[in-house]
């Protein structure tokens, strides 16, 4: 396969995947016990008449197959149709809530892969024990610490106790909590292709001709690993959709989890469909990416 | 970890090795299982009743922990939580264990087209983080303990799936497997004769690494408020229902959390040390044959 081909598999499978993500949410969204009239008719006390003049008014008396064409071509026209709740556009209120999350997601992310590179490599260079102890310990505490504990940790320490932070809005501990918590996913697996690439015959020869740690790891033995490194931060960027929905839940962050969350609670499905509908394509949009950079840097591949 | 590496030359062949941190953690497993077993001679208390009187109190006589914000004895709350905790998270498992490596295994023996079929399907929504998948089907199949236990198990079977499947392929090409073939054994049958003998260890090591992110991801979803029912209060639910008054009684998040991570750690502990001993090949081989294959371990769903 030439790598025009394998570039535009990779498109393919994006939009693919991406399709069928919403699809799945759509119709999960349709099959939920006791729809946003029913929520509403309790709160409200609708009567059986005013229900139905409603479930009409929603397009929720139309066949499932003919409620998600129409709500796909009108998403298409970037129309996710008004809240049930709030009464707002959804797209209104997701350009609200977006540059919330995306803030805290690239800072979360550069943090936590800046960190799991500068141990990695700084644990290659100086072959530390000491460095290796901590990777590990990074490692096993971002799979046995769930993130809103720690969260509730720090809460508790620095503002409660010490009253250094604020707990609403405050973005400096949910971006370390998660990016320590990217690191540790990551920064092991980082670790062990780096020791595997030190071996490589080149890295040996630079070694022989008395070149330093860091310039060896840095100019030797990074390049070798950049593969393994950019399939691991697409493997981070998982973790950082689950961390922001808790840490925006925890610190009261205003943004697509929140948002998310809130809906499911209120069955408030235009608003759960288009921010799932935002997150799966984000997500198959840069994996897309990635995929496509790994082919184009690894010829193994391609 | 922190211990000082004074044994690092002792001679391996003495069988198997203890290490204090493998120590600690089965210790601390055991104590949180038989808890749970043995809960109502443990505790006089219900840990549903609520006592008005005594909200959010600190430890007393009556309640060797305290209270929460609605008089419900902690003590009484974490010894039932295990058993929730531990319950939950063991029968998810065991669903994504019968969905994954049970569809996985009888696809993979079938041949190639009912593979790529399967693997295919599973990689469209792969795209989708476990934790966000786990709370669209809680979303499709409504709220409760038999929901969210669905839920688990869908959400971590993906992650079997490609366990089983590396297994299988690691098996496949070995001699026994083309003797069995050339005897004229069937496809389900050295299936279940021959490779599933040899891939037991490698999936019973898997069950003890997935259990703990079982935990982790059922209390996370507790903490987003579609976990377990109100009467089944597992350690994620005790934490999320006193998440509001941590001003008030930080006991009361306090100790569930503690608990939590104490489990969550000595199960990953117990799960890599499972895996260095029953999986030995993966563990020293690792798995970097194909360029493009990170380990399946990575792939956490979170």
């Amino acid at each position: 396969m030439d790598r025009l081909a394998s570039v535009l598999f990779a498109v393919l499978r994006g939009l693919v995947q991406a399709a069928c993500i919403v699809a799945l949410t759509f119709f999960l969204c349709r099959v939920m016990p006791g729809d946003v009239v029913d929520v509403l008719g309790l709160e409200g006390g609708l009567t059986a008449d005013q229900q139905v003049e409603m479930r009409r008014a929603l397009g929720l008396d139309q066949p499932l197959l003919s409620q998600f064409v129409t709500w796909v071509s009108h998403a298409l026209q970037g129309d996710f149709g008004r809240s049930l709740r709030f009464d707002q556009p959804v797209s209104d209120m997701l350009a609200n809530a977006l540059p919330v999350t995306l803030r805290f997601a690239f800072l979360s992310f550069a943090f936590g892969v800046g960190l799991a590179l500068l141990l990695a490599i700084a644990a290659t260079a100086f072959r530390s024990r000491w460095l290796d102890g901590l990777i590990d310990g990074i490692n096993i505490w971002s799979i046995a610490v769930p993130t809103f504990c720690a969260g509730f940790a720090a809460i508790l320490i620095f503002s409660i106790w010490l009253g250094w932070l604020p707990v609403i809005g405050g973005l400096l501990m949910p971006v370390i909590i998660i990016g320590l918590d990217n690191a540790g996913q990551i920064v092991k697996s980082l670790r062990e292709e780096l020791k595997e690439a030190v071996m490589l015959p080149h890295v040996r020869t630079a070694r022989a001709k008395g070149l330093s740690p860091w310039r060896i790891a840095i100019a030797h033995v990074l390049p070798a690993a950049a593969p393994i490194m950019l399939a691991l931060s697409g493997l981070a960027l998982g973790g950082l959709v689950a961390g922001s929905l808790t840490m925006e839940v925890l610190f009261a962050l205003p943004g697509i989890g929140s948002l998310t969350l809130n809906a499911i609670h209120g069955r408030d499905y235009p608003i759960i469909l288009a921010a799932v509908t935002v997150i799966a394509v984000a997500l198959v949009l840069i994996n897309t990416v990635i995929d496509i950079l790994h082919r184009l840097i690894d010829p193994r591949l391609a | 970890m922190s211990a000082p590496p004074i044994a690092v030359s002792a001679p391996r062949s003495a069988g198997r090795r203890w290490p204090v941190g493998v120590l600690l953690a089965t210790v601390a497993v055991a104590i949180v299982a038989l808890a749970g077993l043995v809960a109502p001679w443990l505790t006089a208390n219900s840990p549903l009743d609520q006592d008005l009187l005594a909200i959010n109190k600190g430890p007393s006589a009556d309640y060797w922990l305290g209270t929460d914000h609605l008089g419900r004895d902690i003590w009484a709350r974490l010894l039932y939580g295990a058993r929730f905790t531990f319950g939950i998270s063991i029968a998810g498992t065991a669903i994504a264990f019968a969905i994954g490596a049970g569809l996985g295994l009888f696809a993979l023996a079938l041949g190639r087209w009912s593979e790529a079929t399967l693997y295919a399907g599973i990689d469209l929504i792969r795209a989708l983080p476990g934790t966000l998948l786990a709370l669209l089907l809680i979303v499709g199949l409504g709220s409760g303990t038999g929901p969210l236990i669905v839920a688990l198990g869908i959400s971590f079977a993906p992650l079997v799936a490609y366990v089983a499947r590396a297994a299988f392929h690691r098996e496949a090409v070995r001699d026994y497997v083309h003797a069995a073939t050339s005897f004229s054994g069937g496809r389900i049958h050295v299936l279940v004769r021959h490779i599933l003998p040899n891939i037991v260890g490698a999936l019973v090591t898997q069950a003890a690494i997935i259990l703990p992110r079982c935990i982790v991801t059922e209390s996370v979803l507790s903490f987003l408020g579609v976990g377990s029912s109100p009467d089944a209060p597992t350690w994620g639910r005790m934490i999320a229902d006193s998440s509001r008054f941590i001003e008030r009684a930080p006991h009361a998040i306090v100790i569930p959390v503690l608990a939590l991570v104490v489990l969550t750690l000595s199960l990953s502990v117990l799960g890599n040390d499972l895996r260095r001993w029953l999986d030995p090949v993966r563990e020293n081989a690792g798995e970097a044959a194909e360029p493009a294959e990170i380990d399946p371990q990575l792939a956490m769903p979170r």
